[in-house]
């Protein structure tokens, strides 16, 4: 018994330095949000408003379409984040000249730092100088240029397009890790069978990769919900508003036009939304590793 | 089955071909705009391959008047003071978690994950807040202390699954032979776990080098500005100086590639070990 005191003391005394910092630095600010969406705040009065201020803003008509632009967004890059991922590990897992160097390669794009991947893709994506419009110009695909970025019906999915770029990455590099799992038996097993690749890719690599595709479509779903830097960049969240997502638009009210208390009741729905899927990962990752 | 076999590396080689070009095209871009002269960067219809190519913008970009070399210095401060100050705090943390038995583990670790997931924008109200009446608005230390925010967590949870691949036994072996708890860990196995340590430093470094959002609210004036910020200044309310804001870009990729180049397997196998485990 003594002996387990003393575990449990030094258990405490190693993490104690991480707990206050998150408690700190994270809980006790998000507790704050919470407060603060209760309240009519802006740099020059605080006005509190209960319950009454959450009734406004479920009328708040950029609730329905920042709700809409985020699940787009998210669904459609973890989509095809998933493809490509997919499809690129079970390419770079073929033996070809060359492949280490093709493998280190394709990773660069989720080690470029966000900020600069929305200055490229604008570059790219613009009017005049961006090679876009030039290729689908020669391609005979538009006889127009178009302006991706400033209209309202293309702009989110101009920018969907730069994020499935900027972190697909992180899929190959998961689904490669996961393939060099899987039992070699099962597809000799298969071979045997007479099975062709679709049907081993259906029946033996899918199924034996299940968890690390659950947890992969996890976070990308999660992080790409909370990815701020590519929508701010290429569009800050226009045309006329039209492209924001949570994290854009609760920083737009913020610390452009300092409505802190609408800005902590986004900030509140999203945290909430997002805490759905955090648990589930939270569940998968508890899973896997039996008892923590 | 020769034809076959021929077949096979064919479409391999045109996929991997595919592959690398969709991958690779804006870093072609970026470089290319990096390379013109502004008469080049300006033809209309634009081509990738510059005709005549100049190193002039990237002297420009350390040239008088621009504040590149000391944001290149701030991010590279902010950078490595967070990253210091996770490793410390998340070296002990993270061994407990991987470790040590006591109540409330499984607890405190969900808190460590959930912190890791849940979106920066909805603690960063009242951050600012905090910062603006403790005066720390302004300086490095906001830009350290809001990093912890988001690395800390990363940080725990990296190291935590390096210490649990190093067996059991050889700490136990220290303690039979007198060491404390602490003396084992200190002395046995950190020293073991540290090719985890650099990965894990190398990934904090990188996520910390490119923060976007805390940077953008917590500092105002310029001298104290990090890269991913100062390179608006590039950006004109009417026109956008792209050679000098390509040439910037590559330069702020520059390090982080060197760094992701000496640790990517250890990277690789912090970031995939949790998933694959089975």
């Amino acid at each position: 018994m003594k002996a387990t005191n003393r575990e449990w003391i030094s258990g405490y005394l190693f993490i104690v330095p991480s707990l206050v910092l998150l408690f700190l630095l994270v809980f006790y600010p998000l507790f704050l949000t919470f407060l603060y969406s209760l309240y009519d705040m802006s740099l020059t009065a605080v006005r509190y408003l209960g319950w009454s201020g959450y009734a406004r803003f479920f009328n708040n008509k950029m609730l329905p379409l920042v709700f809409r632009n985020s699940l787009t967004w998210t669904l459609i890059v973890v989509v095809f984040q998933f493809l490509l991922g997919m499809s690129s590990a079970l390419l770079l897992n073929r033996s070809f000249p060359g492949r280490a160097l093709v493998r280190g390669l394709v990773i660069l794009p989720w080690v470029m730092p966000g900020v600069i991947a929305g200055m490229v893709w604008r570059l790219i994506y613009d009017p005049q100088l961006g090679l876009l419009n030039h290729y689908l110009r020669l391609l005979g695909i538009i006889s127009q240029p178009l302006i991706w970025l400033s209209n309202p019906k293309t702009a989110l999915y101009a920018v969907i397009f730069a994020a499935i770029w900027k972190g697909f990455p992180f899929s190959t590099l998961m689904y490669l890790a996961g393939l060099q799992i899987v039992p070699q038996e099962l597809y000799e097993a298969a071979d045997i069978d007479g099975a062709g690749g679709w049907i081993k890719f259906r029946n033996v690599t899918v199924p034996s990769m299940r968890p690390i595709i659950v947890t992969t479509l996890l976070l990308t779903f999660i992080w790409t919900f909370n990815y701020f830097e590519l929508v701010y960049v290429m569009t800050g969240g226009g045309p006329g508003e039209k492209s924001h997502i949570f994290p854009t638009y609760v920083y737009d009210l913020a610390f452009k036009r300092f409505r802190f208390g609408v800005a902590s009741q986004f900030a509140v729905f999203d945290f909430l939304f997002l805490l759905i899927f955090s648990l589930f990962y939270i569940r998968t990752s508890f899973k896997r590793e039996g008892s923590l | 089955m020769k034809k076959r076999f021929l077949r096979y590396h064919t479409t391999t080689l045109v996929f991997v071909f595919l592959l690398l070009f969709f991958v690779l095209f804006p870093f072609a871009v970026m470089v290319s705009m990096s390379l013109k002269a502004p008469d080049e960067q300006f033809t209309s219809p634009p081509y990738l391959v510059p005709k005549r190519p100049t190193l002039d913008n990237y002297f420009h970009v350390f040239g008088r008047g621009s504040m590149f070399a000391r944001y290149f210095l701030n991010s590279f401060l902010v950078a490595s003071l967070a990253t210091l100050v996770v490793l410390v705090v998340a070296l002990f943390s993270s061994y407990g978690y991987a470790r040590l038995i006591f109540p409330g583990r499984s607890f405190f670790l969900v808190l460590i994950l959930l912190s890791q997931l849940f979106p920066l924008a909805a603690i960063i109200v009242p951050l600012y807040r905090i910062m603006s009446t403790t005066r720390l608005i302004d300086t490095y230390v906001s830009l350290v202390i809001g990093y912890l925010t988001f690395s800390v967590p990363v940080g725990v949870w990296f190291l935590r699954g390096f210490f649990l691949s190093i067996p059991k036994e050889l700490e136990e072996a220290a303690m039979i032979d007198g060491c404390s708890r602490f003396q084992a860990f200190w002395r046995v196995v950190v020293p073991l776990v540290r090719p985890g340590v650099g990965a894990t430093a190398a990934y904090l470094f990188f996520i910390t080098w490119q923060e976007f959002m805390f940077a953008l609210t917590f500092i105002t004036s310029e001298t104290k500005r990090t890269l991913p910020v100062g390179i608006f200044d590039f950006v004109g309310q009417y026109e956008t100086n792209w050679g000098n804001l390509m040439a910037a870009s590559v330069l702020i990729c520059v390090p982080v590639f060197i760094l992701f180049l000496f640790v990517q397997r250890q990277l690789v196998g912090g970031l995939t070990q949790g998933a694959v485990k089975g």
